[in-house]
Parts: C-alpha cells; sequence; structure tokens
C-alpha cells in the first residue's frame, strides 16, 4: 500500500466521521417531533427490500436516473468501502485489490457524469440548482480524485505526480459532499434509509394501497398541524428525505393548472420549518406558480402556515389530494397526509377554510348533505325507475350507495343506466334512501375530521341495521371512505366500484352486450379508483367489452393525473392560470379519441365542464348500457317495409 | 363595552334539525368585529330548556354563551329581559327573525319595549359613531338599499341577512368554550298551541300589472312584488291608517271579516 493510498484511506475516514457528526446534528432535530409507533425491527429487516424494490420499482421509471443513481450511489459506497478496508495490510498490499477499487471509482465516476449530463448545460426545471447544482463537480471530483489514486497504487506508484493532483481532488470532492449531508443533496441518503425504516405507512411496502387517512384523535390538546412539532418524527424524517427531482412537481395538477402549488417546494418548506431560525431562502427549485407573498420564516414552534410564516393558506387549498405527487415520489414521501394535517388544523383550531367551503360544511353540520338538500330527494333522479328502498326489504344482495352524485342532473343520467343494468341483471339490490347521508369524504379532505367522524359513525350506525353482502358505489370517493376509512370506527364492508360489478356480471354473461359503433375511447382513471385503489384494469377490461378501440392518455392508470375535482379543491376555487380539467381534457383530445370514458360523479362534472371542441364525456355505465340496448334490439326493418 | 347577542333555538330549512339561526351567527361575527374596535366583550344569551346545537355558536368566535334555564314551553321574553337588565349591555344583537320556532320576529322588539331601549331593525353592517357612546347601523332595506343610522347606546338593534357572512366554524373553539348556565323566568310560553314545522321560504305575492300596460310596467309590476297592492297614505289620521290596514289584511285574508 502507498502513502497516497493510505492518505485516501484516512480521507474517507474523515469524510465518514464528518458526514456521521452532521447527521447526527440533523436527527437530533428530529426528535421535536410527536411520537410515533414504530416496529423498528421489522422496518430494518425489511429495508433492504424496500430500497431494492420498492424504491427502485419508482426509480426505474426514469431509466436514465435509475441507471445514474445505481453508478454513482453504488460506485460511491463500494468504492469508498473499498478504499477505507484497504488499510487492512492483507488487502491493502494487493494490486488486484487497487484495481478492483479503481474499477469501482471509475463507476461511480460515470455515475457522476451523468449526474452532470443531466443538469448541464441547461438544468430541467423539475430539478434544483442551488447545493444540488454543485454536486456533478463533487462527485466528479472525489470519484475521478479517488480513482487516480487507486490507480496509482495498483501500478506500484507509476503515477506519482498525478495521484498526488488525484487525492487532493478526493479531499476536497470527498469532505464536501460529505458537508452536503445536513442541508445539501446527500443528506436523502441517510434520511431516505431512515425514512424507509420507520415509514408511517408500512403496508405500502406489503403490496397494500395504504391510501387511508388516520383518524385524528379529537380529544387531541392541538388538533392538527399549527408547528413542525407537531407532525410525528418519523413524518419529520420523511421531509428530510426529499432529494428535489421534482417528479412531483411534474406529477402535480395544480401545479400545472398554475395554482401556488408545488408539492416539492412544499416539502422543502416543511423540511426547512425543521431548523430553529429558519428561512425558505436556500431552496433553488421552481417556486409555486403565482405564489402569494409569505415571510419565509419559520423553526420550531413557529407556524408553518400563514402569510407571516413558510406556506401561504391558498398553497395548501389548492391540493386536489390526487396523491399523485405520493405515487411518483421516489423517496416515498407522504405528502397528502402533510397537507391533511395542515389543512386539520386551520379548520378545526382556526375555521380558517376557503370563503367557498364554509357553507358546505356547514350544511353537512346540520343536514348531512353539502348542498342542504333533503335527503329524502336524492333519489328524485331515479323518477319513473324502481328503486328497492333496503328499510322496505330489510335485506339484498347488493347495496346500492348513491353519493352526492345522485342530485346532480348530469350525473343523474349515470345513476339511472346504471340502475337500468342491475335491472336488467336482475341484480337483487337495494338503496338506503333518505337513510344515505353524505360519506363525509368532502368534509374529511376539506380538514373538517370531527363532521366527518360524526358522518361515518351515523353512517356506519345506519348500515349496521341492514343485512347485505356488498356495497355498490358509482362514486369512488364515497369508495374510498367506505372501504377504507370506515374501518377504524367499526365498519368493515366490501364495496365494490360499479365498474368492476359490471365487468363481473357482463364475465358471468348475465349482460348482453352488442358492440358499439363508437369512435375511439379513451378512459380517464380517477384518483380514488386507480391510484387509491389500485382499479385500473377492471374498467379496461369492461370497455374492451364494448368492441371499441381504446387509446391511452399520455398519464394513465395509476399515474393518471386528476380532473380537478377531488379534496374539496372545486369548493375551495383557488385561482390559477387554467384549469385542471381543461388540461386534462387536452391530453384525452391528444388521443383523437370522440369519448372520454369516467367513472366518477366529480370527474364526470369536471370534465362536462370544459367548454369548446371537446370529445363526448360519458360514465362507463352510460357505454354499458348503450351496448346492452344495442345488443336488445332485434335489427331494423327495412324502411320501404313499413310504408 | 358590553354586548350581547341573543341566540334562539333554530332548526335548518330542510332537515328539520335543530341548528343555530345563521343570521344570529352573523350578529355574532358583527359583534365580535365592533367588539374589537371598542375593546368589548360578547357574551350570547339562549333563554330556554336546553342549548343543543347552539353550543356551536362557540365555533363561530363566541366566547362567552350563557344559558337561561327554562322548563319546558316558556316565554323566553321576561329571562332575557330579565338578564339584559342585570348585565346592563351597551349593545344587544338579534337576528331580524328566528329559524323554525315562531319566527316572527317579535322578541325583540318586545324586549325593547320592556327594557325602554331603542331598537333598529335590518343592520347589515355596524361601525364607530364619532361621538363617543354612539354606534353607525347601516341598515338594510329593501331591493339592496341602505340607509345609515347613528344611534346612541344602550339600544336593541336586529341583524340582516345582507350582513358579513359567520365567521367559519372552528370545531376545536367550540369544544373549549363553555357555556354557564342559570335560572330563567318562568312565564307562561304566549301561544301553546304552535305547529312547528320546517321552514320554506314564502312564495312572493306578484301584483298583476293592468292589461294593455306597456313592458316596462309589466317587469315591474312582477319585480316590485313587495310594494303592490296597497294604497299610499302620506300622514293619515290614525282611524283612517288603522282602517286601511285592516281592510288590505281582509283583501289578503288575514283577517276574517266580519
Ligand atoms: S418530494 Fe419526492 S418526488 Fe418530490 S422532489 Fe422530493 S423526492 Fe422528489
Ligand atoms: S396530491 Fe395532487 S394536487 Fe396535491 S400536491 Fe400532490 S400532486 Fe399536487
Amino acid at each position: 500500500m502507498t502513502e497516497l493510498a493510505f492518505l485516501l484511506s484516512l480521507t474517507i475516514l474523515a469524510m465518514l466521521l464528518l458526514a456521521g457528526a452532521l447527521a447526527a446534528r440533523r436527527a437530533r432535530l428530529w426528535r421535536v417531533g410527536r411520537a410515533a409507533k414504530i416496529d423498528w425491527a421489522a422496518g430494518l429487516l425489511a429495508l433492504p427490500r424496500r430500497y431494492l424494490v420498492d424504491v427502485h420499482h419508482i426509480v426505474g421509471r426514469d431509466p436514465y436516473a435509475a441507471r445514474m443513481h445505481a453508478l454513482a450511489a453504488g460506485g460511491l459506497l463500494g468504492a469508498s468501502a473499498l478504499a477505507l478496508l484497504g488499510v487492512i495490510p492483507l488487502l491493502g498490499g494487493s494490486r488486484l485489490f487497487w484495481w478492483l477499487t479503481a474499477l469501482a471509482f471509475a463507476f461511480a465516476f460515470a455515475g457522476g457524469a451523468m449526474v452532470g449530463r443531466r443538469r448541464l448545460p441547461v438544468k430541467p426545471a423539475r430539478l434544483s440548482g442551488g447545493r444540488f447544482q454543485l454536486l456533478p463537480f463533487l462527485l466528479a471530483a472525489y470519484t475521478g480524485g479517488g480513482f487516480l489514486v487507486a490507480l496509482d497504487t495498483a501500478l506500484g506508484g507509476a503515477l506519482y505526480p498525478l495521484g498526488w493532483l488525484g487525492l487532493a481532488c478526493a479531499v476536497l470532492g470527498g469532505l464536501g459532499l460529505a458537508c452536503q449531508i445536513e442541508r445539501g443533496p446527500m443528506r436523502h441518503a441517510f434520511a431516505g434509509a431512515a425514512h424507509l425504516v420507520a415509514h408511517p405507512r408500512p403496508g405500502r411496502f406489503g403490496g397494500e394501497r395504504a391510501t387511508g387517512l388516520a383518524p385524528l384523535d379529537l380529544d387531541a390538546p392541538r388538533l392538527g398541524a399549527a408547528t413542525i412539532e407537531d407532525f410525528a418524527f418519523n413524518r419529520l424524517i420523511g421531509f428530510d428525505a426529499c432529494i428535489q427531482c421534482g417528479r412531483c412537481e411534474v406529477a402535480c395538477p395544480a401545479f400545472a393548472a398554475g395554482q401556488p402549488l408545488n408539492p416539492k417546494r412544499l416539502i422543502q418548506d416543511l423540511a426547512a420549518s425543521l431548523q430553529p431560525g429558519a428561512t425558505n431562502a436556500a431552496y433553488a427549485g421552481s417556486p409555486y406558480p403565482n405564489a402569494r407573498p409569505v415571510a419565509g420564516i419559520g423553526g420550531p414552534g413557529l407556524p408553518i402556515v400563514g402569510a407571516g410564516a413558510m406556506i401561504h393558506p391558498d398553497t395548501l387549498w389548492s391540493c386536489t389530494t390526487c396523491r399523485a405527487c405520493v405515487e411518483e415520489c421516489p423517496m416515498m414521501i407522504e405528502h397528502v397526509d402533510a397537507i391533511l394535517d395542515l389543512r386539520r388544523f386551520q379548520t378545526l383550531e382556526l375555521g380558517a377554510v376557503p370563503a367557498r367551503a364554509a357553507a358546505p360544511l356547514m350544511e353537512l353540520r346540520y343536514a348531512d348533505e353539502p348542498g342542504g338538500r333533503a335527503l329524502t330527494s336524492r333519489t328524485d333522479f331515479a323518477a319513473g325507475l324502481t328503486l328497492p328502498l333496503i328499510s322496505a326489504k330489510g335485506e339484498a344482495q347488493v347495496l346500492l350507495w348513491l353519493g352526492e352524485g345522485a342530485y346532480d342532473l348530469r350525473y343523474g343520467r349515470t345513476l339511472r343506466a346504471l340502475i337500468t343494468l342491475l335491472q336488467k341483471a336482475k341484480v337483487d339490490f337495494a338503496v338506503l334512501g333518505e337513510e344515505e347521508r353524505d360519506c363525509g369524504d368532502l368534509a374529511r379532505r376539506l380538514g373538517d375530521e370531527a363532521t366527518f367522524q360524526r358522518l361515518a359513525r351515523a353512517n356506519i350506525e345506519t348500515l349496521s341495521r341492514y343485512r347485505f353482502s356488498r356495497i355498490l358505489t358509482a362514486d369512488p370517493h364515497a369508495l374510498h371512505a367506505l372501504r377504507n376509512e370506515y374501518r377504524d370506527f367499526g365498519g368493515a364492508y366490501e364495496v365494490v366500484h360499479h365498474t368492476a360489478f359490471l365487468d363481473e356480471l357482463a364475465a358471468a354473461g348475465r349482460l348482453d352486450l352488442g358492440a358499439l359503433d363508437a369512435p375511439r375511447i379513451t378512459y380517464h382513471d380517477p384518483c380514488y379508483l386507480g391510484r387509491y385503489n389500485g382499479e385500473v384494469d377492471a374498467p379496461r377490461r369492461l370497455l374492451d367489452r364494448l368492441g371499441i378501440e381504446r387509446r391511452e392518455m399520455e398519464r394513465s392508470g395509476k399515474r393518471s393525473m386528476c380532473c380537478g375535482g377531488g379534496g374539496g379543491a372545486p369548493v375551495s376555487d383557488i385561482e390559477g392560470e387554467r384549469r385542471i380539467p381543461d388540461i386534462r381534457m387536452a391530453q384525452a383530445s391528444a388521443t383523437g379519441a370522440g369519448i372520454v370514458a369516467v367513472a366518477c360523479p366529480q370527474c364526470s362534472a369536471m370534465l362536462e365542464g370544459v367548454t369548446g371542441e371537446r370529445p363526448a364525456v360519458h360514465d362507463i355505465a352510460e357505454l354499458v348500457l348503450m351496448a346492452v340496448e344495442k345488443a336488445g334490439t332485434t335489427p331494423a326493418r327495412p324502411a320501404e317495409a313499413l310504408v | 363595552m358590553k354586548i350581547a347577542v341573543l341566540l334562539s333555538a333554530g332548526r335548518h330549512p330542510v332537515s328539520g334539525r335543530p341548528a343555530p339561526v345563521p343570521v344570529e351567527l352573523q350578529a355574532i361575527r358583527l359583534a365580535v368585529e365592533i367588539g374589537r374596535q371598542f375593546g368589548g366583550d360578547v357574551t350570547g344569551l339562549h333563554a330556554g330548556p336546553e342549548l343543543g346545537p347552539l353550543t356551536d355558536a362557540l365555533g363561530h368566535g363566541l366566547a362567552r354563551l350563557v344559558h337561561l334555564h327554562n322548563e319546558g314551553e316558556s316565554d323566553p321574553a321576561p329571562s332575557l329581559a330579565a338578564a339584559l337588565a342585570e348585565g346592563a349591555y351597551d349593545l344587544i344583537l338579534a337576528g331580524r327573525a328566528g329559524q323554525g320556532g315562531e319566527d316572527s320576529g317579535l322578541l325583540p322588539y318586545t324586549l325593547a319595549r320592556t327594557l325602554g331601549l331603542p331598537i333598529i331593525a335590518d343592520a347589515a353592517a355596524l361601525a364607530l359613531g364619532e361621538a363617543p357612546g354612539t354606534l353607525g347601523v347601516e341598515q338594510a332595506l329593501a331591493r339592496g338599499a341602505r340607509r345609515r343610522l347613528l344611534v346612541r347606546l344602550p339600544a336593541l338593534v336586529t341583524v340582516h341577512p345582507a350582513a358579513p357572512a359567520p365567521l367559519p366554524f372552528a370545531f376545536a373553539a367550540a369544544r373549549r368554550g363553555s357555556s354557564e348556565a342559570r335560572p330563567g323566568r318562568h312565564a307562561p310560553a304566549p301561544s301553546p298551541t304552535v305547529e312547528e314545522r320546517p321552514y320554506r321560504p314564502r312564495p312572493k305575492l306578484i301584483a298583476k300589472a293592468a292589461a294593455g300596460s306597456t313592458a316596462l310596467e309589466r317587469l315591474r309590476a312582477a319585480t316590485e312584488a313587495a310594494s303592490g297592492g296597497g294604497r299610499l297614505l302620506v300622514d293619515p289620521a290614525p282611524e283612517e291608517a288603522a282602517r286601511e290596514i285592516l281592510a288590505h289584511l281582509r283583501a289578503l285574508g288575514l283577517v276574517t271579516a266580519r
């Protein structure tokens, strides 16, 4: 082992110590968070799998980034570990060993070069600048330097002057990298690993969708999150894990519409709030579009939301809770949970809901219906159809949950189609009628957990009085609440969406489907069905039975884009530059389809609201009914015969 | 400055469930905002058998709620009058009418008479008067008209639905706030046989324009419904006015002709 190699090992040791000390300093800040129940042993055991399988599944969606990361991170860790082990005489004495080390450094250098090529000469908008722009240079210096030293050692000191140059570069680059561990790009490495171990939704790694919101204890001294201490400490780890890759920003519909929300910036504002005397000045990524002015100061003990703090309330209320950001985040950060915690404080403690959201919440409190409409008129849309009431029958195979869409004239047509189909297929079904209250989705997404819990309990009480084997609904928001969120209050139901149910009926031959000679069709996945519940196949299978050519939009399935109708966004109505449904409709038009198939009352309302030349909007139930009617008709007699 | 807001046991107009009356929640907002300028404190007063969801008023910005407990059917006026006299309030706010009870809107007048206070109806906004001890009231008149009045306090003011919307509900504030129960004065209810039913807006009486009138006249007749059907008397003798009113009520079928 040469002197140089020994010095390289020492450098790495120094890097380790420096990085360790800085990481420990940062990790101490996490302790301000609330306690959380974490299965540490299981988390630690699962770490390699969570990293290699789950994280890489997401990273791999961008193959360039995946190769870049594998080379840079793998090379960096491998080469550094090898070079450090070089102090062991048995290894350090072996030329072969140093050849191996040089190879590892070469890999890391290649990864660093890919980092550079991605950012230089022009940095893509979604990536952050500042300390992040320094990263390729630090990587190049450290790995290039390390490579020279290792090569020099492998050759027995033959590169003497170059080796010293290499060492100088490695020292500069290496210590520079270590300095990035506390607030720079390298923080994601240790915070990310800790986040994977202590993840607040471990079910996500076990194949569950794990998307239900955690219930709030309404007797807690403070409801929701006002300051950074109000988040559980593993949430704080999550904020620190952000690598500012901007994938969430690209996916965010509110960002695309020019509303003042950027999930990446939001996470950065939260991570910055952890530092005493925090400001948002260090952030060097894209801003909140049309950002409302804020003071940009914060820290433990200080409010997070407000014009005098870090995050403007409009930012919070722009979110449609579509979870696109969560779906895209390679660090598995839970943006929506954070937004909801902040909203809960605004709503429950301050009553600071957006102006137009106060009225529906009030109506929900005293009439169980956000429009203040009579529960008896929920079934008005079905005038002329026979709609069996479960209170009259006592039990039914299928309980049809009508949801808020029932009050909407346009969506009433969809529900009529669904009911007609159920009757044609001789399904034993019934509705709750006036006993059906709002499911509470709107209240919950607007942060009004008190109203949600009251409605959930009342609905569970009603449901407990009847016997049915499944709940069928055409509303994915109701489906999500009933299937995933009522469980915490003692209501466990098998809930099926109408697309899955109709697909079942068609598969069992209970619906006779003719072929539609409609133009091409494209399917818009509702967030609460696709992303929240993973149901992306049944609706497509069903559509394919109709014999229409189906095209996929630029974003589809679990990575689909929101219509702008979720999370109370339509009532919050935060101003932007464009409307989210217009953007989505443009994507639909781009497929050349004549029909956008939808499967949710919100999507239907939002997309029907798009003006101008555009594809027609039809719920899948309407299309299936058309196909059934097609099959039912006998071929028309020729016109002459009628004369 | 001490402000009292009278809260009645309302019902939701559609669901028929007990609920605070929106215009009274608007009164709380006016009270809270004027109280902030004057440095005053705001008390909510309810007389009746139970508070029910009126405790939600604590979530709409009200700091203190006093429940004058009456058993069963009882006239709330004497309890309220006694509590108001005892509290020596500078300003008493009430909704222009309750919702779901008798909703006659007469209680504030009864109280003003008992307490010997001036009463101003239908405030849409309140402001500080220039002279100390006065209050500027913006009164909502028909068809969006406004009138500014200046009143010397103490006074009783009823609030119009055109006032700013209530402060949004904050669950935690309602949970933290507490109400104080005091015994009310029992008095027999004035009309124990009222029928209770959910509120519904009353149909407008639309005056008919004479046949052959111009489009403008027909439009005016259709839109100026409330003013239709009467005769304008300027400074009539009391007997003549009474006769005229009775004749009008009879014509509407509200008083049986004798
Ligand atoms: S939150 Fe996740 S997706 Fe968004 S920038 Fe950070 S790491 Fe990337
Ligand atoms: S949930 Fe959707 S709208 Fe909200 S921040 Fe994430 S991507 Fe944006």
